[in-house]
């Protein structure tokens, strides 16, 4: 049985744009990234249930716009009032939700498969997204996210590291194609290395 | 060719890199740091074009943004464009050049009788000629207009350049790197504020590059370029050259230009050509200096009448002379500095002052270098036709209406000051309403409506000392409320000379018996005669004179025109000049690129497009897509070669005689959850939803508020408190929207959560009496007979290892099921259909088979639900509940909606059986009646019945329930068809549904 | 603070929809349907922030200057 990944066919290995004479530590690094879970929780308005205790992957839910709690595996990120994506690498973890939140009082809903998941590494990748995207990069600090526009498609922008500045970028995933050009396009003035 | 009027040593170029250059075919020379224009005129070149209505030979006025002559087509790297002003292009190795407006040269060129014909030729003569014959219009008056008219010729290739946006954020943008921007940059930076500094030019210093002042012991310039350097070195700061700030909108948002590559002969590859800054800022510097007033008088446009301020920067800034014989006629004291700078090359120049007897630092310093001044006298007109030759001059009266007797003097340029006007558009587009300063007769900033604040010359203050020291604080005032930081900047010792007051005088009388032309506007030809036309001839606003005679109205909006208008104006109108008021700033403040405002979206990502997971397997199997929104689908699967009508036929009656598979992904999937989502459903649609039983569909529709059918779908009871909904590809984003709106303002005590799930699911319609044959194959463990999945039923299954959801549903009228596999493992599942339907005689269909069926069974879609009809109209009022509310219902009954021959979907077939119906022609019951004939209904939708084999359509009728066996006509004006027709019910195709049954 | 562009302009929210179930006149339901004041000046209208957090908020916008005054959430009361 083969699975196909949202960018299948679009994402080829190599070294773009402006690469010659740099340094590949100096090159943009982008990447796809594929098989992680990706599940939308959400409180009901009328459940009162505090948040404190309940934890999945020994991460909790900080109700505060922006925030990102994370560990290595998986990054809890704030997607409106009482609204998470959970995005992790460990699949299996979909049950302990299941079970944690139950379904009077909470909604929970896999969508790993409808998104695209661009990632891109260096010390321009804030130029880049800047290209695209109107939020003001300047206070976007690791372990922050975003919900914006690139280039007119919606994504969800998370901050996974500084120095370098890394981000995962979560598009709609039939926008694939169309987003992997726009930010492949942005970084070719730096030159990139896609891997 | 030697550079005969470049001085021998001086100017801010480097002289160490010669450049080679064309203009209208000759080659020339002149240095890296040089404009096109200071190139040209270090060479002796002056005529550069023609004017645009009376084909006048035109020169230099300006050096910089002023200019309104020196427009010209630019040839660089294989490419060509027009409207480059040649006082802005920076000289590169190769660059072409030619003038434009004029055939079959500059030198000669025919469109001078225009200059002849003049008197016919007056402002408004567009409003009053060629309308008549109105005949001549389409096939005389316009093809000569069109050859006669234009600035240049663009291209027609494809624009190989990139362009790019960017959006950034700062605590200031400062607008000019002149003193007042330097100063407030240095103290906001200091506070360790974010400053983006920017400056339109080249060169950083603005005024400072040349004037003659000190600033703590250093020459302007030295004291400017210490600066940059120190801001250079700051991380907080950002300091861009060619880049200007063309445009103040809402909320602090500015838009800059960045000129990255035009000053090099190729754009490096990957890099973009220019770049568009969007630019939020706290606060807003607008330190854009001020632009010369010209003095009116006849003649004016002659080559070698120039700006005083353009011929002292040509001199300090390029080393370039603009003539050998000034003459420089000045209102106010900055024409003497020019004369200064000439003679400190050794060119004496005379100087006519209009004033009487004025007395200041810089008058007594041109007397003691020897410099020919007179008092009270001043330019009548200017002789020569292609170059100034020499002026008529006079004494003037001390009111300014009398000319003393004519003299001649021998000159080859005529240098003029009218005193400053301050550049304030940016101040004004922010919202800031300007007032007129009585003082220094031009229009200042007044009251700002948003975080902006203008300094120095833009502000009407024209003494260095003053701008420095508020400008200091400025920065240093507002930085700290921003960073609160409070650092000590020391302010400079400034010397410089003090300014006597200038003349308030600007147009020079007409000499008896002469009819000189005295030009107001420069580039659109506008003279001090066509105003005073305008204004005899009713025309009392300045919008309607501008407009009137194009005042202002050319590329350069009037930067050297608008004022000397206004005064024109008011003059003749005995009013005072704000009350006359002036037009309106808009952005851009130059012409900027198009391709800038473009950026990136161009070609195929103009814009976004959506695929579905199955998309490659189409594209592999010969799929001729269609834009379905920003999606791409298979409209159909073209074999050998096809015609669209033969495969969609062939397609189609596969479906009705074997099995077809059709990719449905973009069709919208919203995923509902909740304690209350049964009863969300039940008020957002208007049948009953509170007893679906788990594991089964139902089909349903939605209201908006006034009744109209937003959207139709099928929802499906997953578990209790769980659904799942689909609605049309079309609706989906609005639909989600719809929910939300809901659940967030109106009934927020419901707990139900909506999320979109299109992405997440890949689906797959598989059609056609052999489906559950297939379906059999597909599911080998799973119950999908008629028992085990009836007709709106509902089960999961496992696809060779993978998870499916299978609903039982149709939109084809055939016995059909769709199935939904986790978008990863589409392709997967499409292949394994097509394998297993391999005998069963599969074939994928796309959109036009699809249409084709549904139209045929009379299933409405989008084009009945087109934002107009009501249930009934659709023949859906047995899904109307009595019993509940829903959001709609108050609407449905409005007299209108619940009239007795309300119009109503019916089928239409050709009486011949043959002709094909115009989708959104209309119904009439007597073709051949008068006009206007009365339309009873419009063709919604149309098709090729493969039932049947005829064409088939779907009609929103008036009074339809009645009319079934009628015979009307079809018309169509556009398609140029009238069709004979027979109305039968809209159920063409298995009328009892009994094959979805089945 | 945000870019337009991420958010999309929902109606007047100064209309309030009438109790479902419950009975209204013809013009009760008219003036909620169709009838609307055209203020030039403020005004509280409805924005969604799409490309954001999806939530629906009411802004205080002046119609003729585009000068925002307030954000409300969306079941936020109004002094």
């Amino acid at each position: 049985m083969s699975s196909i990944s949202a960018l299948n066919n679009v994402h080829s290995k190599g070294q773009f744009g402006d690469f010659e004479g740099k340094d590949d530590k100096n090159l943009l690094s982008i990447s796809e990234t594929t098989n992680l879970l990706i599940v939308q929780i959400v409180q009901y308005k009328s459940s009162n249930s505090s948040l404190d205790n309940m934890q999945v992957d020994g991460l909790n839910l900080e109700d505060n716009p922006s925030s990102v709690s994370s560990n290595d595996n998986t990054r809890i990120l704030w997607n409106g009032p009482r609204n998470w994506f959970l995005v992790s690498k460990k699949k299996e973890i979909l049950n302990e939700i299941e079970k944690k939140f139950n379904d009077n009082e909470f909604a929970v809903t896999d969508i790993s498969h409808s998104k695209v998941i661009i990632e891109i590494e260096g010390k321009e990748a804030k130029e880049v997204l800047k290209k695209g995207c109107p939020y003001n990069f300047g206070e976007l600090e690791k372990n922050q996210c975003l919900n914006s526009t690139y280039n007119g498609m919606s994504v969800t922008i998370d901050m996974v590291n500084d120095d370098p500045d890394k981000f995962r970028i979560f598009g709609l995933r039939s926008f694939g194609e169309s987003l992997y050009h726009s930010i492949t396009d942005a970084s070719l003035e730096f030159g990139y290395i896609a891997k | 060719m030697t550079q005969s009027y470049r001085i021998e040593t001086g100017g801010l170029i480097n002289r160490n890199k010669k450049i080679s250059f064309k203009f209208n075919g000759v080659t020339y020379f002149g240095y890296e740091g040089d404009t096109l224009a200071s190139a040209l005129l270090a060479n002796g070149v002056h005529l550069v074009g023609r004017s645009f209505k009376y084909h006048r030979p035109r020169g230099f006025f300006g050096a910089g943004v002023d200019e309104p002559y020196a427009v010209v087509q630019l040839y660089r790297n294989g490419e060509t464009e027009p409207n480059i002003k040649a006082t802005e292009q920076e000289l590169f190795e190769g660059l072409e050049a030619s003038s434009v407006n004029c055939w079959p040269s500059v030198n000669f060129d025919i469109g001078a009788i225009n200059n002849f014909l003049k008197i016919f030729l007056p402002a408004g003569f567009y409003y009053k000629t060629f309308m008549w014959p109105k005949s001549f219009w389409y096939k005389i008056y316009e093809p000569f207009i069109r050859k006669a008219a234009g600035l240049g010729v663009a291209s027609t290739k494809h624009d190989k350049e990139r362009y790019e946006h960017k959006y950034e954020y700062c605590d200031f943008l400062i607008v000019g790197s002149g003193p007042s921007g330097l100063a407030s940059a240095y103290s906001a930076a200091k506070n360790g504020a974010k400053v983006i500094l920017a400056e339109d030019k080249p060169r950083y210093g603005g005024s400072l590059l040349t004037s003659d002042v000190n600033i703590g012991n250093q020459s302007g310039k030295d004291w400017a370029d210490g600066i940059i350097s120190e801001l250079k070195e700051m991380p907080n700061v950002s300091v861009k050259n060619r880049s200007q700030v063309f445009g103040y909108y809402d909320h602090n948002m500015l838009v800059m230009s960045e000129k990255v590559s035009d000053h090099l002969p190729k754009t490096k590859k990957y890099h973009p050509n220019k770049r568009l800054w969007y630019i939020r800022a706290k606060e807003v510097l607008i330190s854009s200096g001020s632009i010369e007033r010209p003095i009116v008088f006849g003649n004016n446009d002659t080559p070698g009448v120039m700006l005083s301020s353009a011929a002292k920067e040509y001199l300090k800034v390029y080393g370039v002379l603009v003539g050998k014989k000034p003459l420089v006629f000045t209102n106010n004291d900055s024409g003497y500095e020019t004369a200064i700078e000439f003679k400190k090359h050794g060119v004496d120049s005379i100087v006519l002052d209009s004033r009487s007897n004025p007395q200041s630092e810089i008058i007594d310093e041109a007397k003691n270098l020897g410099i020919n001044i007179k008092n009270s006298y001043v330019v009548v007109a200017a002789q020569g036709y292609k170059k100034v030759k020499s002026a008529d001059v006079a004494t003037i009266s001390e009111d300014k209406k009398t000319l003393g007797k004519i003299e001649n003097i021998i000159c080859d340029c005529i240098c003029v000051s009218g005193f400053w006007t301050p550049t304030i558009h940016l101040a004004s587009q922010s919202g800031n309403k300007t007032k007129f300063n009585e003082e220094i007769d031009a229009f200042v900033p007044g009251v700002s409506k948003q975080n902006e604040s203008t300094l120095g010359a833009a502000n009407g203050v024209f003494t260095l000392e003053e701008t420095l020291k508020t400008s200091f604080d400025k920065g240093k005032e507002l930085s700290k409320k921003i960073t609160e930081k409070d650092n000590e900047v020391s302010i400079p010792n400034v010397v410089e000379k003090k300014y006597s007051k200038h003349d308030k005088f600007w147009c020079v009388p007409l000499p008896k018996g002469k009819n000189y032309k005295r030009f107001l506007d420069f580039q659109n030809d506008v003279a001090v005669s066509d105003v005073e036309i305008a204004l005899r001839e009713g025309y009392r606003s300045i919008e309607h004179v501008k407009r009137y005679t194009t005042l202002g109205m050319a590329t350069d909006q009037g930067k050297t025109s608008n004022l000397n208008g206004l005064q024109l104006v008011s003059e003749i109108e005995n009013k005072v000049v704000p009350s006359v008021g002036h037009t309106t700033f808009r952005p851009p403040y130059t012409p900027i690129s198009i391709g800038a405002i473009v950026g990136r979206e161009v070609g195929k990502h103009s814009k976004p497009t959506r695929k579905s997971p199955i998309h490659n397997w189409h594209e592999e199997h010969n799929a001729v897509f269609v834009d379905a929104g920003v999606w791409l689908r298979p409209r159909y699967y073209k074999k050998g070669n096809e015609t669209l009508f033969e495969a969609s036929k062939r397609e189609a009656k596969n479906v009705r005689t074997n099995v077809g598979v059709c990719d449905v992904t973009t069709l919208g999937k919203i995923d509902v959850k909740g304690p209350d989502a049964a009863e969300f459903l039940n008020r957002v649609y208007t049948n009953a939803w509170l007893k679906l039983p788990v594991g089964k569909a139902r089909y349903g529709v939605m209201l908006r508020e006034d009744g109209v059918v937003m959207d139709d779908g099928t929802t499906t009871r997953i578990s209790e408190n769980h659904y799942h909904m689909t609605t049309t590809t079309a609706q989906a984003a609005n639909v989600l929207s719809h929910l939300e709106y809901y659940l967030q303002l109106v009934w927020p005590e419901l707990n139900v959560n909506v999320v979109s799930t299109t992405e997440q699911w890949a689906g797959a319609a598989i059609a056609g009496p052999k489906s559950r044959d297939l379906l059999k194959k597909l599911f080998p463990k799973t119950d999908v007979s008629n028992e085990g999945l009836p007709f709106m039923g509902y089960v999961e299954g496992d696809l060779f290892g993978v998870k499916a959801r299978i609903f039982r549903i149709s939109f084809s009228g055939e016995l059909a099921y769709e199935v939904n596999v986790e978008s990863d493992n589409g392709r997967f599942m499409w292949e394994k259909i097509i394998e297993l339907g391999e005998e069963f005689q599969i074939q994928p269909y796309g959109t036009e088979a699809l249409s084709t069926l549904r139209i045929e069974m009379g299933h409405v879609a989008g084009s009945e639900l087109d934002g107009r009809t009501i249930p009934y109209d659709n023949a859906l009022e047995g899904l109307l509940s009595k019993k509940k509310d829903f959001i709609g219902k108050r609407s449905l009954r409005r007299t209108a909606f619940v009239a007795e021959d309300r119009q109503r979907i019916v089928g239409v077939v050709p009486l011949d059986k043959k002709t094909s119906i115009p989708e959104g022609s209309h119904l009439v019951k007597d073709a051949s009646a008068p006009l206007p004939n009365k339309k009873l209904g419009h063709i919604s939708a149309s098709c090729w019945s493969v039932e049947h084999d005829n064409p088939f359509s779907l009609a929103i009728l008036k009074d339809g329930k009645n009319m079934i066996g009628e015979k009307l006509f079809v018309m169509s004006p556009l398609k140029n068809k009238v069709i004979p027709v027979e109305i039968v019910s809209s159920h063409y195709v298995d009328p009892k549904g009994e094959r979805v049954r089945s | 603070m945000r870019s337009q562009n991420e958010f999309s302009y929902g109606g007047d929210a100064t209309v309030k929809r009438p109790e479902i179930n419950k009975e209204v006149t013809d013009q009760e339901w008219d003036n909620f349907v169709y009838n609307r004041v055209s203020p030039r000046g403020k005004h509280l209208e409805l924005w969604q922030h799409l490309s954001g957090c999806r939530q629906w908020i009411k802004v205080e916008r002046d119609t003729a200057t585009h000068e925002i005054f307030n954000t409300y959430k969306a079941n936020e009361e109004i002094a």
